[in-house]
Parts: structure tokens; C-alpha cells; sequence
């Protein structure tokens, strides 16, 4: 075993000095690479001119070795020579490390794409390895953007590879996307990708979109743009986007994951490896009838069936990929979807994240609000995630513009940011409250038909901002989008009053505290319940047989005194949580009412009885004997 | 009428909701027996939804239906093509149609 220990510290002890010595070839090396893209030109990004005028004398700018190196896929007529250096300077993105991620980032490293960029939050976990084919044990609680870049740069030492170990969300995604040509989505979440769509279809870049659960996997690219591709001859042609498919997210409770539904290894594998190859055939310029755009490949493992269906086209009025998109930038995913991009480990205890959840809410932070559960209706969970408070464009409306009675338009943004960021960061609850209330007035019908007839018309409100100390009548919705409040709230706000609440009453059970606390108490008449160690004490009334007679009596007691008294259930509950009892021996043999053989015993005959067993009944809780004739054996 | 032959498919999950069966063959009764309220003699995917909630759906209908359609996330293909290239819910089912339902994957 010694020998065992030894080896593998040396082994561990070697592998550091490899890691070491390989990041300084890999900062050596990326000096070399620089040079050659310099060299290659960025043929994939330039317009069809220049790349016409490059083709002509193209070849001479792949080095020898790269021609050796990817001589195989070189003969292939639809990659070529000029296919390759395409893919030597194409820079693509790959958004997940996973099932996906992992095999379609192997083949594009393996294709020699000049710099791919993976993102992934996660640590990898001895359940990936399965399907998740560029981590290996020894790669467990590291980084899977990290390990997978590692293992790529050992795959392919010319290329270029950016871990990025972030989650991917709205505020970053654009800055991580900009310096990418095309997009891999092998995420595991929905609100990761509708982000991805958004951002794809806003950057203009293809987004290859595979996806694997169980025995099933699915593939087809979204947001493709013709006019990116100088082989196309319609260059308007646009493919759809996933929102033009799909408008609305599906429901959480519809959605499966890897981790609770299960997923065969080579399913993903699949999936991903066919991603590389779109993305390979979409960087060499192939056309749109060659690829997946408008159409979907279904893999299903069980059957061992290829199926492609046809897709719509893209839609007019598609939510951000149409001409007069409703979504012009990034919005809050998780809010949308109304699920997590990421499983939060939830730590706190209950009560302190009900507090930590209130505080966000009260300072206009997205978080986390309550839903009934779907078996129990009484029960709450604090799962729904809730969008962060935002200021709203302002008034646009034309009689605010032409009336001289509201002033919408005298406010600039900056004054409204201004006043949006002191509602909700300077300002506490109340102060949010007092403050809409001063700018609110509440104008009630100023003509009643009937006089103290009960109209329905409603008070009539008026919004007021301050600009520079003014106070300006403005319209509801510029008063409500300046502020980031909805009418709900605003309402509920100038209805209520500072009246002080009214005083808890005071619980019930502590006057049948104070009334049992007066009783007499005795220990146990059993001799074996007294000697075992049971907490039980029994009331000693004479007159009272059971525990309903002493209720009675307290009712009475309660009465005389004019207090209001506490229902049987509720003294029943505390009179057994103090492990008290009731007990009326019937004869001069009945001594126990926890246990029926005791009584059968004769008083000499104590010591000799195995209460091992019988013990245990005793240690049960009070209310489980409680009500009960029948003694419970 | 002559009779209604139709096949349904299911993938992608949406077989769970009916049997675990991905693909059957059904016979569809004659409408103005069988929703003789709505006055109509043409099956349209509409009814094919009803018929299918009362005759093939077993569990937790919300996870196949919202409202007369199905629920956002479930792709509905007429002879493998998407049924909004067919009028979605008012398409005249045909005789010995195909009609699949996935429910789209989001693992990775």
C-alpha cells in the first residue's frame, strides 16, 4: 500500500510540473498563432469584394504543415483549400461544456477552427463523465470551461481556445459574443436559450441549436442571415429564429433535465458532433438549402431513426427577429421563463431568506416571490423569480404632447433616471409610500346625480413629478413608468392609512398555562412507570375522571373570571405537550393506564418483570396514548 | 363520410402524456355524432385536440393543452411539416394524415 501512496504522489507531483511547463509552451505558441492569423487575414469577416478579390490567390497563404494537418478533410470538394483557411481564422462560440458542448468543440478543434470560445459555469461532477467526453476524472471539481480548453489545446496546439467560466447572462453575454462568427448552443436550460436567441439574432450571428434528453436529441440552426454569405444568391433570405417557433416558453413543470430524467452518453454525442459539422458547413460557406435552416432533425436512440421535418419560416411578427422587433436588447431570462439558468444551492434557512427575498423586493431587486404548491394548497414555496424593478420609456402620447395641462414632455431621461434612481435607493418603504402620496391627488366625483346617492364612479387621480423642486401634472403612465411601479401597487399605497394595527389578542394557551400550572400534580401510581425513566406527571383531581371533565371545568373557571377560554383542542394540545395526565383507577388493581399488563401484576412481583419491551412504549409521546380507551400495547 | 384514418405520433417526451406509445393508428368517428354542438361535417386539428383529450390523454392534460391548442413548447406537424404552414388549428384533416407532436428537448 506504501508503494501505492508513494506513486501517486509522484504522479501528482509530475502531472503539476506538466501543467506548468505546457502553460508556458501555450503562452509560447500563442505568440506563433498570432503571427499566422495575421498572416491568413480574416477572410470570414470581410465583405464578398475582398473576399473575391482574395480568392485568386488564396492558397499560398496556408502554411505547408496546415495543408498536411487537415489534408483529409482538404480533399473534401466542399471544404478545399479555401474552406480551411475559413476555418483556420473562423471564430466560434460554444455555450455549455456538456453532452453537447464537449463532442462539438473536439471536432472543430480537431477541424482546426482558429479560436473557439467555450462558457460554462459549472465544475464538473463524476455524474458528467459519462456523456461529457472532455472531462476525465481527475478533472472532477475543476472548471469545465477550464478542463475542456485544456484538453482541446492537447487536441489541437495551433489553435487558439478561450475558457470563459462565467455564467452566460444578460449583462454579459454581448461583451463575450462580439468577437465570435458563429454560435453553439449545448445549453441545458430554457431561459439560457431564449438569452442565446436574443443575442444571436441581434448580433446577426447563426446559432447552431442542439439539444439531447433521454433516448432523444434535436438539432436545427436559428437566426441565419443570408447576406452573411457570399455563396448566397438571395442574400435577403433570413431563416427563423427560436422565438418565430416558439413565442412563449413552455412551462417549468414541462421541462426535463439531464439530472432528473436521465440521458444515454452517446445520444448527446450525436447531437454535438453534428452541431460541429453545421458549424463547419456553415463556416465554409455552404448555402442555406445544404444546412439545417428551417428544418429540424429528430434523433431518437430507441428506434435508431433519423426524421427531419420542415420548420416555418421566418415569422413577420416575430417578438425580436422582425422588422419592428418588440425586443431590442437583452431582457431578464429567467424572469421570462419563469425558471433558473442555474440550479442555486439554497442554504439559508427559511425564515432568513424570506427576510434577504423581502429586502430585494423592497429595494426593486429581482427576486424570489411566493406560489401555492400543487398537492398541498396551503403550503407556500418562495420560488417564483420576480423581475427587477425597471424604469419605463416615457410618455409618447400626442395630447400629452399638444395639452399645456401635463407636462410629460418637460422631463428629460436623465431627470427621470435621477428620479427612478432616488425612489428605490434612497427612499425606504415608507418613504416610497409617503412619497407617491404627496405627488397623488385624489380628487373625488365632483358631481353626484342623486344627492348621498352611492355613485360608482371612482375618485379621479392625479399625477404630479417634480422637476427641480416644481411639482408637474403628468399622465398616468408616465408617472408609473418613471417611478418603474405598476398600478397595483400605486393603489394599494393610496388606500392605506397609518393607523397603527391593532393589538395582537393575547393566545389562548397561556391562560390554560396559568390554569393547569395551579393543579395538583402527582407522580405515577405504577411503580414500574415511576422507577423507568418516563416524564409523565398525572393531574390529582378526585372529582375529574378524563381529560374532557377537566375541560369542563375550566370552561366553568374561565367563564367566572370573564375570559374568553381556549377550544378543547387547543387545551387538549397543551396538556399533553407538559406530558400531563388524567387517570381514575377504577379498582384498587388498576394502577396503569400506559401499559394493561402492568396491572395484571401483583405489587411483590415488580422486580421480576422484563420491562425492556414494554419500556419502549413509554418513551412514546403522551398524544399518541391521548383519547385513547384502549390502551395501546 | 367515408371514414377518418389518421396517424399520431409523439416524441420528444409528449408520448408520456399518452401511454408511452409513439406512434398509433386511430380512427376518427363521424363529427356530427360526436360533436354534434358545433355543427361541422370537416375534422379540423381543433377537434382532433377534444377527441384526443377525451379518448387518448391519460394525465395532466395542462402539459398537452392550454386554452383549444396545445401548450407552448409542443411542435405540431402535419405529414412532417409544421402546421403553420397548413392553417395550424383549422387544417381539414385528410384521410391517412400524419400528425406528430414533440415536445421540444432543452437537456444538454
Amino acid at each position: 500500500m506504501d508503494r501505492v501512496t508513494v506513486l501517486e504522489e509522484e504522479i501528482a507531483n509530475l502531472r503539476m510540473i506538466l501543467q506548468q511547463k505546457e502553460a508556458e509552451l501555450y503562452e509560447l505558441k500563442k505568440e506563433c498563432i498570432r503571427e499566422s492569423h495575421a498572416q491568413l487575414g480574416s477572410t470570414n469577416h470581410t465583405t464578398p469584394e475582398l473576399n473575391n478579390l482574395l480568392k485568386t490567390h488564396c492558397s499560398a497563404r496556408l502554411p505547408k504543415w496546415a495543408i498536411v494537418r487537415y489534408s483529409r478533410q482538404i480533399l473534401l470538394p466542399d471544404i478545399g483549400v479555401k474552406g480551411q483557411e475559413k476555418l483556420c481564422s473562423a471564430r466560434v462560440l460554444v455555450v455549455g461544456a456538456g453532452g453537447l458542448g464537449c463532442p462539438a468543440a473536439v471536432y472543430l478543434a480537431g477541424a482546426g477552427v482558429g479560436d473557439i470560445g467555450i462558457v460554462d459555469y459549472d465544475d464538473v461532477e463524476i455524474t458528467n463523465i459519462h456523456r461529457q467526453i472532455l472531462h476525465s476524472e481527475r478533472d472532477e471539481c475543476m472548471s469545465k470551461a477550464e478542463s475542456a480548453a485544456h484538453k482541446l489545446r492537447s487536441i489541437n496546439s495551433h489553435i487558439k481556445v478561450t475558457p470563459y467560466n462565467v455564467q452566460l447572462d444578460s449583462s454579459n453575454a454581448v461583451d463575450i459574443a462580439s468577437g465570435y462568427d458563429v454560435v453553439l448552443d449545448c445549453t441545458d436550460n430554457v431561459p439560457t436559450r431564449y438569452l442565446l436567441n436574443d443575442l444571436c439574432v441581434m448580433t446577426g450571428l447563426p446559432l447552431i441549436s442542439g439539444s439531447a434528453l433521454k433516448m432523444e436529441g434535436q438539432l436545427t440552426i436559428y437566426g441565419y442571415r443570408a447576406d452573411r454569405n457570399c455563396n448566397e444568391k438571395n442574400a435577403s433570405y433570413r431563416g427563423p429564429c427560436y422565438r418565430c417557433i416558439f413565442p412563449t416558453p413552455p412551462p417549468p413543470q414541462a421541462v426535463g433535465s439531464c439530472s432528473a430524467n436521465g440521458v444515454a452518453g452517446p445520444v448527446p454525442g450525436v447531437i454535438g458532433t453534428l452541431q460541429a459539422l453545421e458549424a463547419i458547413k456553415m463556416i465554409v460557406g455552404l448555402t442555406h438549402e445544404k444546412m439545417l435552416i428551417e428544418r429540424m432533425l429528430l434523433f431518437d436512440g430507441e428506434d435508431m431513426t433519423f426524421k427531419i421535418v420542415n420548420l416555418r419560416g421566418q415569422n413577420q411578427q416575430c417578438a425580436v427577429c422582425s422588422q419592428t422587433p418588440s425586443i431590442t436588447r437583452l431582457i431578464d431570462y429567467e424572469a421570462f421563463c419563469k425558471s433558473q439558468a442555474k440550479e442555486k444551492p439554497i442554504t439559508l434557512p427559511v425564515t432568513e431568506r424570506r427576510r434577504v427575498e423581502k429586502q430585494k423586493r423592497m429595494t426593486g431587486k429581482s427576486y424570489y416571490g411566493f406560489r401555492k404548491t400543487d398537492r398541498d394548497k396551503r403550503a407556500w414555496v418562495q420560488d417564483v423569480p420576480k423581475s427587477e424593478r425597471k424604469i419605463g420609456p416615457p410618455c409618447s402620447s400626442d395630447l400629452c404632447q399638444k395639452g399645456t395641462a401635463r407636462h410629460c414632455n418637460e422631463f428629460d431621461e436623465e431627470a427621470r433616471k435621477e428620479m427612478f434612481r432616488h425612489f428605490w435607493h434612497d427612499l425606504d418603504w415608507k418613504g416610497k409610500r409617503d412619497y407617491v402620496k404627496t405627488l397623488v391627488d385624489v380628487v373625488p366625483p365632483k358631481r353626484r346625480r342623486k344627492k348621498d346617492a352611492i355613485s360608482r364612479k371612482g375618485d379621479s387621480k392625479l399625477y404630479h413629478l417634480r422637476n427641480k423642486g416644481e411639482r408637474l401634472l403628468v399622465c398616468r403612465l408616465m408617472f408609473l413608468n418613471t417611478l418603474g411601479l405598476k398600478e397595483a401597487m400605486l393603489r394599494s399605497w393610496l388606500t392605506c392609512t397609518d393607523k397603527p394595527r391593532s393589538p395582537k389578542k393575547p393566545l389562548k394557551s397561556l391562560n390554560v398555562d396559568s390554569y393547569i400550572d395551579a393543579l395538583p400534580v402527582c407522580p405515577p401510581k405504577c411503580e414500574i412507570c415511576r422507577n423507568s425513566c418516563v416524564q409523565i406527571r398525572y393531574l390529582n383531581l378526585s372529582h375529574v375522571k378524563n381529560i374532557y371533565q377537566l375541560y369542563v371545568e375550566y370552561m366553568k373557571e374561565m367563564k367566572s373570571r370573564n375570559i374568553s377560554p381556549a377550544s378543547r383542542k387547543t387545551f387538549c394540545k397543551v396538556v399533553s405537550l407538559r406530558n400531563l395526565r388524567v387517570f381514575k383507577p377504577k379498582n384498587e388493581n388498576d394502577v396503569c393506564d400506559l401499559v394493561s399488563q402492568h396491572n395484571a401484576i401483583p405489587s411483590y412481583s415488580y422486580q421480576n418483570v422484563d420491562i425492556g419491551k414494554e419500556g419502549l412504549n413509554h418513551d412514546m409521546p403522551t398524544e399518541y396514548f391521548y383519547g385513547e380507551d384502549q390502551l395501546l400495547l | 363520410m367515408s371514414q377518418l384514418k389518421v396517424i399520431l405520433q409523439f416524441s420528444g417526451g409528449a408520448e408520456l402524456l399518452f401511454d408511452k406509445i409513439k406512434k398509433r393508428e386511430v380512427e376518427l368517428p363521424v363529427l356530427e355524432k360526436y360533436l354534434p354542438q358545433i355543427n361541422k361535417s370537416e375534422w379540423s386539428i381543433r377537434e382532433l385536440l377534444v377527441w384526443m383529450k377525451d379518448n387518448l390523454l391519460k394525465e395532466r392534460p395542462e402539459l398537452f393543452l392550454q386554452g383549444d391548442s396545445v401548450r407552448p413548447g409542443i411542435l405540431v406537424l402535419i405529414n412532417d411539416s409544421d402546421w403553420e404552414l397548413y392553417g395550424e388549428l383549422d387544417y381539414k384533416i385528410q384521410n391517412g394524415d400524419a400528425i406528430m407532436f414533440i415536445s421540444t428537448l432543452h437537456g444538454g
